[in-house]
């Protein structure tokens, strides 16, 4: 028979190293023909981060995103920004390069309202020219960056971002581990076949706070990832060790996700603005993976009337489960 | 031991290569031709980043022994762009955000174009199932298999208006 169940998983996750320093470096400088360079430590390990930094140079700076270049992770040229782990690089080299982007924008307004002879408090810059008061200045920031070379003023930026966060009292535990945290709540659609023990999962609903989405269609992907391990994590994955050997340490014995093993998944980005974020974000990276797990089991649960305590849940556990209620009920 | 004389075509280029008759297809085309786009991933069969199309046969390239290749026809990532121009296939998933770090990228992209040149029209779940010899962990696969409805879809329209 096939049994359908649902479940839900909530979970909250800090943003950054835990109970650690873990600060962030940024150059930010504007080229002669107005486009803008980025230097940034933080590695693209294919979560979007390279996109992420140029969008938030380009905002504050005022230019397009094909005009922002960003160099990325290499020793020789970029400042440290700690590693792309702990969901922290949005966060924390986000604001890094906010703020250095911010300093370089300084430099430009400054010799922009020198030369038109404005406040300038007043003055903006977008789409590559100067603004006051919600019109074109009059010179474009070329224009002004041309002026700043001339007399040999840099505008060059550099920012530094490092999460308000104090080391754990040891005796308490009690302390300030992160600056921010992520929240989430996923539901799971199952179909459980209790002849075979299989596990169907149908369907994921998963809503993530992230602050702001800088990049929704990143974010999308970052939670559509996050489920696929969590799946794995809920039906298929577990490592066997035996006497120090691991003995499962192929993909042929050790089965991730296919294309196949994925139900349709609904990410729902939910936009709760955090202030200390650049432009308002946080991160999403494990958050995505946190509670797909305990969604998929509590639906499970829910579905048979069973609950199991170790994961994963596989056909053997979930038969053994369902015969060992039977034989229980029967005595 | 006696080298082996490999004569293939790679990309609609006939190249001929004297190799060890022990090395692999993934080999050749990585380390003999240095074309790169073709990745190593369990090197067994299973994860299908070294995917290529082999007379129209999508294959594991760590399981073809390079003889096995001889008077054949290989198709690789860097095959299907055309003067520049890239695959329809290849701007999809651009347009649906389906890569993510890239390794499966080449491998997957490969195999949604051999399910393609069978079934120009693929329901979701056929697509998942074409694609299911290849493992992704970065993406979920939904925006893959979104980006192989893109350009199913792209390339019928194409066809529709070529036909008229």
């Amino acid at each position: 028979m096939k049994k359908r169940g649902y479940g839900i998983g909530s979970m909250w996750y800090g943003i950054g190293s835990t109970a650690a320093t873990n600060p962030s470096g940024a150059f930010v400088d504007f080229l002669d023909d107005g486009t803008a360079i980025v230097m940034s430590g933080c590695a693209d390990i294919g979560q979007g981060s390279t996109t992420v930094l140029a969008q938030i140079a380009a905002e504050t700076l005022g230019v397009g995103l094909e005009d922002v270049v960003v160099i990325t992770a290499d020793t020789g040229m970029t400042p440290d920004s700690g590693p792309s782990s702990a969901s922290r690089q949005t966060y924390i080299s986000g604001n890094a390069v906010r703020l250095a982007a911010e300093k370089a924008r300084e430099q430009v307004i400054a010799k922009a309202a020198e030369m038109l002879d404005l406040d300038p408090g007043e003055i903006r810059l977008r789409d590559g020219q100067v603004w006051y008061e919600e019109e074109p200045a009059g010179k474009t920031m070329i224009e002004v960056i041309a002026q700043c070379r001339g007399e040999g003023i840099l505008t060059l930026g550099h920012g530094t971002f490092n999460p308000a966060t104090t080391k754990l009292d040891p005796a308490t535990g009690q302390g300030v581990p992160y600056a921010t945290y992520a929240f989430a709540t996923q539901i799971a659609e199952v179909e459980v076949d209790t002849e075979t023990g299989i596990v169907e999962v149908k369907k994921i609903v998963a809503a993530h706070d992230v602050g702001a989405a800088v990049n929704p269609q990143n974010v999308e992907g970052q939670i559509e990832g996050g489920c696929s391990m969590g799946v794995g994590y809920a039906l298929l994955e577990e490592v066997v060790v035996d006497g120090g050997e691991i003995k499962n340490p192929g993909l042929s014995s050790y089965l991730i996700p296919t294309a196949l093993d994925m139900p349709e998944v609904f990410p729902m980005i939910v936009e709760a603005q955090e202030p200390s974020g650049p432009y308002g974000a946080k991160g999403v990276g494990e958050p995505a993976l946190v509670p797909t797990a305990a969604a998929i089991a509590n639906a499970v649960a829910d579905a048979l009337g069973i609950r199991l305590y170790d994961l994963p849940l596989t056909p053997e556990r979930i038969v053994a489960a369902i015969k060992a209620a039977a034989s229980s009920q029967h005595e | 031991m006696e080298k082996f004389q490999l004569k293939m075509k790679v990309n609609g280029r006939t190249v001929t290569v004297a190799v060890e008759p022990g090395l692999r297809l993934l080999d050749v085309l990585r380390d003999v031709l240095h074309l790169t786009g073709t990745k190593e991933g369990c090197g067994e069969g299973e994860c299908g980043a070294c995917s290529v199309i082999l007379d129209g046969e999508l294959v594991d390239s760590c399981l073809v022994l390079a003889p096995q290749a001889h008077g054949k026809e290989v198709v690789t990532i860097e095959g299907i762009s055309r003067e520049g121009e890239l695959d329809a296939l290849q701007r999809a998933f651009l347009t649906a955000g389906a890569v993510q770090c890239g390794y499966c990228t080449p491998g997957m992209i490969l195999a949604a174009k051999a399910l393609l040149s069978r079934n120009p029209n693929p329901g979701r779940q056929e697509i998942a199932r074409g694609i299911s010899g290849n493992l992704c962990r970065c993406t979920g696969y939904a925006k893959i298999v979104k980006a192989v409805e893109l350009a199913a879809a792209e390339l019928q329209q194409k066809e529709g208006a070529a036909g008229v």
